[in-house]
């Protein structure tokens, strides 16, 4: 319910971004809110609709079948019969780095990829973790939850970045409107506004994927009741110090643990909880089950 | 004019209420169904893998005569079972007498190094754990259904959608049962 928040605020941004750009340049200046919004939702929604063959050529992962792996998809199945989902499309990626993700617009296209690492470095348990995490994110819809996370943050970027332009070009303002409303303290608050606004949606929407990470974790104890094995995957993620030959930060946040984690710039930015607290929290489950 | 208007909301208002509630039975009483069905599914599959095991076994151990009995009888009776509760105690009955022969095997080295024992040690350790998540699905949608039907007020529909509450899935504890009788 926390994401329903974040979201809440999302919209809120976006709003506060339609007033200030219609302090700033007049009224006419409305029309192009439809337009970004309209941009980002194509380009965000066809990313959604696609995701599962979308996020395959941008990580290189390829589809495997049950006899490739039948160990792996005994795993996947037992997740499965513990939450109740369909068997998703289960995906390796060539990959020194121990990792893993989920993807898929819903839980009929779901897809589940591991990098070739992991499954030589995590035994049994610690494995059934990782899928139950990644089956987590699958339930829990988190494609659907990040596509509107983008939407919004995408919108509201190409928003302030074409009320910028204009007011640097000074073309398309509609001078009458303009000159009826010359408060400087709202044109200042406005100008601010529109350049702190992109800032923001980029917390809001680490905030949200954070969320989401975390929720994914508690969900998959749900499904297994074992928090000692994905905390151990946690720790054997944690000990590993590689990380995934990224094709594109664009994907950075559907990995288990963020491949972009050394280069954030601080815990706000960052789409993934510290795996420190994960672990702490898991080991808290460990110790006190009735929780 | 305008009280007939709030007759009518009323009404399509239960009328809503009415059909969601029946619907939640239905649909919890079919999932009860079918995570049943789960269960025997993954029990079948590991009453099959048995034989199997049970001739690896034999071609090493050939003397470990009562273990081995134990799980042909306990399989025996698994897949006879029929009914929640008779079901249930057949499988504790065989997921102990499978323990037993799996810690015999740690006696014998080339036993347990046998490529055939190795595949059937894997299919029978996910069949264990198919088996335990089946079982768990099952009891927490019976949760919810035993919830939904005692509880009011969708409980005022379960007589309508014939939908009563269910057995859990409980199997005796292995250790319970082995509690000696203490004699003074």
């Amino acid at each position: 319910m926390k994401t329903f928040g974040l979201l809440a605020g999302m919209g809120a941004l976006v709003w506060l971004v339609v007033f200030a750009a219609m302090t700033y340049m007049g009224k006419s200046s409305a029309m192009i809110v439809p337009v970004a919004v309209g941009f980002a939702l194509i380009s965000v929604w066809g990313s959604y609709y696609f995701s599962d063959s979308l996020v395959i050529t941008m990580t290189g992962a390829k589809i495997i079948e049950r006899d490739e792996n039948p160990e792996l998809f005994n795993l996947v199945e037992e997740v499965c019969i513990a939450s109740g989902l369909k068997l998703p499309k289960v995906a390796i990626v060539q990959d020194s780095a121990p990792n893993a993700f989920a993807t898929g617009r819903n839980p009929e296209h779901a897809l589940i990829a591991f990098t070739t690492r992991i499954l030589e470095v995590m035994d049994r348990d610690e494995l059934q973790g990782v899928i139950a995490h990644e089956m987590s994110h699958v339930a829990n819809r988190d494609t659907l939850v990040s596509a509107v996370a983008a939407t919004t943050a995408g919108a509201i970027a190409i928003l302030s970045d074409m009320l910028t332009r204009m007011m640097i070009f000074g073309g398309m303002g509609d001078r009458d409107d303009r000159e009826n409303n010359q408060n400087p303290i709202a044109i200042v608050v406005s100008l601010l506004v529109l350049i702190l606004a992109p800032i923001a949606a980029l917390l809001l929407k680490s905030a949200i994927s954070r969320k989401r990470e975390s929720l994914a974790d508690a969900t998959a104890i749900a499904f297994t009741r074992n928090p000692a094995g994905l905390r151990k995957a946690l720790e054997v993620l944690q000990a590993d110090s590689t990380v995934v030959r990224q094709k594109s930060n664009a994907v950075a946040h559907i990995w288990i643990e963020s491949p972009l984690d050394g280069k954030s710039v601080s815990k706000l930015f960052s789409t993934h909880p510290p795996l420190e607290e994960r672990i702490a929290i898991l080991r808290n489950m460990e110790a006190n089950p009735l929780n | 004019m305008k009280s007939t208007l709030i007759i009518v909301a009323v009404i399509a208002l239960l009328a809503i209420w009415f059909i969601a509630s029946y619907n939640k039975l239905i649909r919890l009483n079919i999932s009860a169904d079918e995570s049943f069905a789960q269960i025997e599914v993954q029990l079948k599959r590991r009453a099959d893998l048995i034989p199997n095991l049970v001739e690896t076994v034999k071609g090493y151990a050939s003397h470990e005569k009562t273990t081995l009995d134990a799980v042909i009888s306990a399989r025996a009776k698994a897949t006879s079972a029929t009914g929640v509760a008779d079901v249930a105690a057949a499988d504790g009955q065989l997921t102990t007498a499978l323990r037993g022969l799996l810690a015999v095997a740690e006696s014998y080295p080339d036993l347990k190094a046998s490529a055939n024992f190795l595949s059937l040690q894997e299919e029978l350790s996910t069949t264990e754990n198919k088996v335990a998540f089946a079982r768990q699905f099952y009891n927490d949608t019976i949760r919810s259904l035993n919830q939904a039907v005692k509880t009011f007020p969708s409980g005022l529909f379960a007589g309508v959608a014939k939908v009563s509450a269910r057995a859990f899935y409980e199997i005796e504890n292995a250790a319970d049962r082995n509690v000696p009788n203490v004699k003074f």
